[in-house]
């Protein structure tokens, strides 16, 4: 007896025309409360990796690195409290898309290391702009150096990827232009 | 006790047909050619493949299980929003848990990992099956699903792979080369062309040895 | 480089979204064998990924951001989206209902319309503003009609041409659409 009224009470709601838009209500409501859970258990892990991905890229070209400050998207590398070097993120036009350079400089602004973060170039041409014997290139140069030797520069360009290549090269000086002036001007 | 029995050994034959059907009777790219876009995109290295297949499942298998369990409730009108719903909050969570325990994968499967909610096999199998279907059979059917999805994935990027670089790297290890192709890659097929070019290609076989019909 | 022109023009043309990020296949196999066909998915899937693009972006950038609640972006687009696809099916239904029995089933596959979504998260991953979502919609849309306009007049010619059996249907379309992905790979050093 129990077993059939209860039936008839879910038949009852069932037929309900407003069932639909409650049922729908329900399910979103459920919905969301369980992705609100699930983003605050992964939320911190997702911060961490954040910040573990930035440390080690500045670590790459500061293994000496102890912490990092930044302003004015500019990184400020720290080591016993004391200013070593500054980092920023170039980017540029490449031949397939973005291309984003991380640069790190010494206090004195010459080019300590540049890294090649992500591209979309021609695989095997335009790609060899990551390696080392392309950005090893950077390293010590001075503001005015960065520019592609059959400019007037010290930037061998990479042959058959000479817009990859220009890409990299014209981004890094205009963030370091750039830099510098806020560097100076705030006294980081 | 009999009929029990009896019962109980057909479901068991029932849930491997159902699982068996979705790998390669009704395999989800090459026979109802679903979830192109995806599959194009993400098969430029086994790794991505491996682990978008992974994802569709854990999809396909959560949408599948709550769709089936509400099933007699859900009211006829709402269905496609309810689902909707379903599967976007399985796609969110997989992205979340892959944004917080494997960053390289999220980066590399981009865009297409939350294009996964308008991947037409997982609404597909929701409204065609699970919402018709006992919990159990719509298990089996997800399963089927995703590992002839993921299975597809695999061939179309280990072509798309070996011929693009000359060797295959999964989870970071190097597992081989081919020397001549290593030095001189292929690398159309790891551009859009080659996707194209090795999913033409590897239907025409298919259909070539039986396996699929013509047109 | 954030140029509105610049956004625009590489989405027609350097990352079109069927021959370079793949979104927006199913359709482009599907409708493009009629070239009037072509012209109407086209001009619909445009019209839905404008809107979704208002819509969205005005959600990411007031609602979302300010909120921090991104995560929740792929379940409010996709709702969005299905309630846009509805109601631009009603509005076609009520005003032109020859063009309405052409899309047929179409019409309301646009919702699981990768290009559709995509575009919305693209907007998101690039932080573009209201206006430079206007812009890649447009772009988006207009890349995806081109390509089916072009695949369409192709195909057409091709059905009178002499295919092996096996490569007949989809397997020869995928070709064409190889072809001319890597023909429009030209394009890339444009900008």
């Amino acid at each position: 007896m129990a077993q059939k009224e209860s039936k008839n009470l879910l038949n009852k709601i069932l037929k309900n025309k407003f069932y639909p838009v409650i049922f729908l209500a329900l399910i979103v409501f459920i919905a969301v409360v369980l992705l609100m859970y699930v983003n605050n258990i992964t939320r911190v892990r997702i911060i961490q990796q954040r910040e573990a991905k930035i440390v080690s890229q500045l670590k790459n070209i500061f293994p000496d690195m102890e912490k990092y400050e930044l302003k004015d998207d500019i990184y400020i590398i720290l080591k016993n409290n004391q200013t070593i070097g500054y980092s920023f993120i170039a980017k540029g036009k490449g031949y397939g898309g973005e291309i984003n350079t991380l640069v790190g400089i010494n206090k004195d602004f010459t080019i300590k290391e540049i890294v090649v973060l992500s591209n979309s170039e021609t695989p095997g041409l335009g790609t060899r702009i990551t390696l080392s014997s392309f950005t090893d290139q950077f390293k010590g140069l001075k503001p005015a150096d960065v520019v592609l030797s059959k400019e007037g520069g010290k930037v061998d360009a990479i042959t058959g990827a000479t817009i990859s290549s220009r890409a990299v090269t014209e981004s890094v000086k205009k963030e370091l232009d750039k830099n510098i002036e806020i560097i100076k001007k705030n006294n980081y | 006790m009999e009929s029990q029995e009896l019962k109980e050994k057909v479901s068991a034959k029932k849930f491997v047909q159902e699982l068996a059907k979705g790998i390669i009777l009704t395999n989800p790219v090459f026979v109802l050619v679903l979830g192109l876009c995806p599959t194009l995109a993400v098969t430029t290295s086994v790794n991505n493949a491996l682990g978008m297949g992974a994802g569709v499942i854990f999809v396909l298998l959560g949408s599948n299980l709550i769709i089936s369990i509400i099933r007699k409730v859900t009211p006829v009108m709402v269905r496609i929003p309810v689902f909707i719903v379903v599967i976007a909050s399985f796609v969110t969570i997989l992205s979340l848990v892959f944004e917080a325990y494997i960053p390289p994968l999220y980066e590399s499967l981009g865009i297409y990992l939350p294009l996964i909610v308008v991947n037409c096999i997982i609404l597909g199998r929701a409204e065609v099956f699970a919402s018709k279907n006992p919990i159990i059979y719509s298990i089996a059917d997800g399963l089927g699903a995703g590992l002839g999805f993921t299975l597809s994935l695999i061939i179309i990027s280990f072509l798309r792979e070996v011929l693009g670089t000359g060797s295959l790297v999964i989870f970071g290890k190097h597992l081989f080369s081919i020397p001549v192709l290593s030095s001189s890659p292929l690398s159309v097929f790891i551009m859009p062309p080659g996707a194209f070019i090795i999913i033409a290609l590897l239907m025409a076989f298919f259909r070539l040895i039986g396996v699929l019909k013509n047109e | 480089m954030n140029s509105l022109l610049t956004i625009f023009l590489s989405l027609v043309l350097i990352n079109n979204f069927i021959l370079s990020k793949f979104l927006g296949l199913c359709p482009f196999f599907g409708v493009s064998k009629k070239l009037s066909n072509a012209i109407s998915m086209g001009a619909a899937v445009t019209l839905v990924m404008l809107l979704a693009s208002i819509a969205t972006g005005i959600i990411y950038n007031y609602i979302l951001i300010p909120y921090k609640i991104q995560f929740m972006n792929i379940i409010i687009y996709i709702l969005v989206i299905a309630a846009l696809v509805q109601i631009v099916e009603i509005v076609i239904k009520r005003t032109n209902i020859l063009l309405y029995n052409a899309l047929g089933i179409y019409l309301p596959l646009i919702t699981t319309n990768c290009a559709v979504l995509g575009i919305t998260l693209i907007n998101a991953q690039n932080n573009y503003s209201l206006l430079q979502s206007i812009v890649s919609a447009l772009g988006g849309g207009l890349g995806f009609t081109l390509m089916l306009i072009i695949m369409s007049a192709i195909r057409e010619r091709n059905e009178l041409a002499d295919t092996p059996k096996s490569m007949k249907g989809l397997p020869i379309a995928f070709i064409i659409a190889a072809l001319l992905s890597l023909a429009f790979m030209g394009f890339n050093g444009l900008l």
